[in-house]
């Protein structure tokens, strides 16, 4: 699935060409669609509800990139990635709310944006801390190690001393106005959605120029075969941190952001089940490809709240229908992950691939 | 063939969901509820009650003529699904929310109070009830810190003076409930207040799941402390199973409850440990004889779900009746006025309400400018032989008027 092929009578001259983002005409013009219909079109159509339908599915975006970097690209089964949004968000928050910023940056309204870096990197580091044992387990023990990061994260650390601090309702009660970028307060579904369309393209470009880099290449062959990656030279133990980092540098963004959509913060807020719903979404997706991410989270979300709506006109014959639907919701999520398993494993990816390259080879695509 | 047919009919569908709007002749009313999630254990029941609730006001007239259209969505103890069902309810055109959690009621209040939806939880946290915060947040009973207060109060009256240890030392008290439920946490800040001001001894508060179904661990940690009263801030599931394990090592201390961990399962689950258990219930039990409106609930119950056995039922559905019929009785005040729209609901409706009987055995409902916490007077009961019997009613203005404006809020 890596290779795409060029429209009928293109030709790649030189290696700048062979390497760039938009290959063709053709590509930089739907990028520029897909850039007006982001920007512009979606924020004129969408009403309230459907923006915040498109801020979930920025957050489980955001969220699974991360699982996908460890899962899909390094080969690092996670099961815990919640923890590191929870470790991205507490520690936005209690920047946000708690630090004493220099008036200066408080006026810039840079207090939240400098609390996302920070939080990134924060979550970062906790995540290399749960990384630790795959230098010397994998597989199922590397699995339960990152299931502790749940625990020890959500259940324990943050819930029993973080969310403590200042006392209930009062350091993580985060009212409106609270979040402000520049001179922007966050105060609406719609600018939240301008803050996620941005993290989202900013941070999907940042993991694939990593993954067309040495590190990417590196993370790759760990995957493949971590021994004869190690043949080749590769550090397995410093390139699977090193993953861990990333991967918990985009959680801490994912729960940074998430704040922003919230008035209060709870530990409910990062339960185990989301952490095992990302890699229900990036296996829908296609496990090892970027675009699989984000076409696993618009699946997951925007197809549930379909199923939703195709429900509600029926309520009025069957009330219990609406009440039943969180069953029908999880049952569907338990059935698309085994009904992709078994007729797609590489997942909605594969698929897009599929369909980019027939109007590629059109009229030659057989 | 059969799976194109299949994709119409969806898209159909789907596209009659996207455009379905309320119709002028109709009032649409959301609600959220847990059905499936931490707090499921409640929550199956109260979600009953409310849809048998709306079937009663449109029986009896909707909102002036207008039906209520209800709907009604589990969304499974889950913030983010609430708040996505939130802007799905203001879609469809939901003039007000009958909502569940703390947490996710806490997370929305501030987009309830900017949306001007009036906000009826089931989450009667004492951070709601302050309207200069949470104008939009409302609920037809008596907030949790109150209650808490109440019970509290009501052991040291009638059980501290018949302890051998009464006039010798102080009495102890220790708090057990989830850290991380802003519900169950919610009034720990407030009982404690009132703990110190009777004179108690607070122990080390001991974190127990809403999940648990063992706490031993907790009550050992408990036993060093030697506590006459613990409070439990958790459901019934939870709390049962940290009263069974109080009893089997030999705790020692009674226990006071917050009430969502009290209820018709509390002795079932917990059996002989149940005995004595205090709470500040807001409704009277389901079935209680001499309420006036009980009889109601009870026709309703048997014929909107006959399936589900009565002696199954629970206060929690009168806890629901009660939230729905002061919502109804707001609708309606609001609509005689002129308009029904979240603003009027508020003012016209629920700020209009000076001591309104909803004929449930709780508070009377009395919501001012200044002040969403309904009444003062709290109904406290305990499980004694058998039996859920009311011991007093704690008048916490009356006993402490200089403190209860200042209790306000938390």
């Amino acid at each position: 699935m890596s290779t795409t092929f060029l429209p009928c009578g293109e030709y790649h001259e030189n290696y700048r060409e062979d390497h760039a983002w938009w290959q063709t005409r053709f590509i930089k013009g739907k990028m520029i669609a897909l850039m007006l219909v982001l920007f512009i079109g979606i924020p004129y159509v969408a009403d309230d509800y459907w923006l915040s339908v498109c801020n979930q599915v920025g957050y489980t975006i955001l969220g699974a990139l991360g699982v996908q970097l460890l899962i899909g690209f390094c080969g690092q089964v996670t099961l815990g990635h919640a923890a590191f949004l929870a470790v991205g968000a507490y520690t936005s928050t209690l920047l946000t709310l708690e630090f004493p910023w220099p008036k200066l940056l408080l006026d810039l309204g840079l207090a939240y944006p400098l609390s996302i870096f920070v939080a990134a990197v924060v979550a970062g580091i906790w995540c290399v801390l749960f990384g630790l044992p795959s230098a010397k387990v994998k597989g199922f023990y590397l699995i339960l190690t990152t299931m502790a990061a749940q625990f020890i994260t959500v259940d324990f650390v943050i819930t029993q001393y973080i969310s403590q601090i200042g006392g209930r309702g009062q350091a993580f009660s985060l009212p409106l106005g609270t979040i402000k970028i520049g001179p922007w307060v966050i105060d609406s579904d719609v600018k939240v959605y301008y803050m996620m369309i941005v993290l989202v393209i900013l941070l999907t470009t940042a993991v694939v120029n990593l993954l067309r880099s040495r590190v990417g290449r590196a993370w790759v062959a760990i995957r493949d075969n971590d021994i004869s990656a190690e043949v080749m030279g590769i550090n397995v133990v410093q390139y699977k941190l090193f993953a861990f980092f990333v991967a918990g540098f985009i959680g801490g963004v994912a729960g940074a952001f998430w704040i922003s959509n919230l008035a209060a913060i709870s530990p409910e807020h990062f339960p185990w089940f989301w952490s095992l719903w990302l890699v229900g979404v990036i296996l829908i997706g296609g496990v090892g490809s970027v675009h699989g991410t984000i076409f696993g989270s618009i699946f997951m979300v925007v197809v549930m709240e379909l199923l939703q709506m195709a429900v509600i006109p029926l309520a009025s014959s069957y009330p219990k229908l609406l009440m039943d639907f969180l069953f029908i919701k999880e049952a569907a999520f338990g059935l698309a992950i085994c009904a992709f398993m078994i007729f797609e494993p590489n997942g909605l990816a594969y698929r897009w691939w599929q369909t980019k390259n027939y109007f590629n080879l059109w009229p030659f695509s057989y | 063939m059969k799976a194109k047919a299949l994709v119409v009919v969806f898209a159909i569908m789907v596209a009659a969901g996207v455009g379905s709007t309320a119709s002028a002749a109709e009032v649409v009313v959301g609600a959220l509820n847990d059905m499936t999630g931490a707090t499921s254990d409640v929550g199956k029941d109260y979600a009953l009650g409310i849809a048998e609730a709306v079937n009663y006001c449109n029986d009896n007239g909707g909102v002036n003529g207008k039906p209520i259209k209800l709907i009604q969505f589990d969304y499974g103890y889950r913030v983010p699904e609430a708040l996505t069902k939130y802007k799905l309810f203001k879609r469809m055109g939901a003039v007000a929310v009958l909502g569940w959690g703390t947490g996710d009621t806490e997370a929305l209040a501030p987009t309830v109070t900017a949306d001007k939806m009036p906000y009826v939880s089931a989450s009667y946290s004492g951070h709601l009830a302050n309207p200069a915060k949470t104008p939009f947040n409302l609920f037809a009973a008596t907030d949790y810190s109150s209650n808490a207060r109440a019970t509290l109060t009501a052991w040291f009256d009638t059980r501290w003076p018949k302890h051998a240890d009464f006039g010798k030392r102080k009495p102890r008290m220790a708090c057990s409930f989830m850290f991380a439920s802003p519900y169950a946490s919610a009034p720990i800040k407030a009982i404690k207040d009132q703990a110190t001001l009777l004179g108690f001894d607070i122990g080390p508060d001991q974190d127990v799941s809403l999940f648990a179904v063992d706490a031993k661990s907790q009550v050992l940690s408990l036993k060093d402390f030697k506590p006459d009263v613990v409070w439990h801030g958790n459901t019934t599931m939870s709390v049962s199973a940290t009263m069974r394990d109080a009893y089997a090592l030999g705790l020692g201390a009674d226990h006071i409850i917050n009430l969502w961990g009290f209820d018709e399962n509390l002795p079932r689950l917990a059996e002989k440990a149940a005995e004595g258990a205090m709470a500040a219930t807001v409704n009277a039990f389901f079935n209680e004889p001499g309420i006036p409106m009980m009889p109601t609930v009870v026709e309703y119950a048997k014929k909107f779900n006959p399936g589900v056995p009565q002696e199954k039922r629970l206060s929690r559905t009168v806890q629901a009746w009660s939230n729905v019929l002061g919502l109804w009785e707001a609708m309606k005040r609001a609509d005689k006025a002129g308009t029904l729209t979240g603003e009027t609901i508020l003012l016209k409706g629920f700020r209009t309400m000076k001591e309104f009987e909803l004929g449930l055995g709780g508070a009377s409902l009395t919501y001012t400018d200044t002040d969403h916490r309904i009444s003062g007077k709290v109904p406290v009961y305990e499980y004694k032989s058998g039996k859920f019997q009311r011991v007093t009613v704690v008048d916490l203005k009356g006993r402490w008027p200089d403190k209860w404006q200042s209790w306000l809020g938390w």
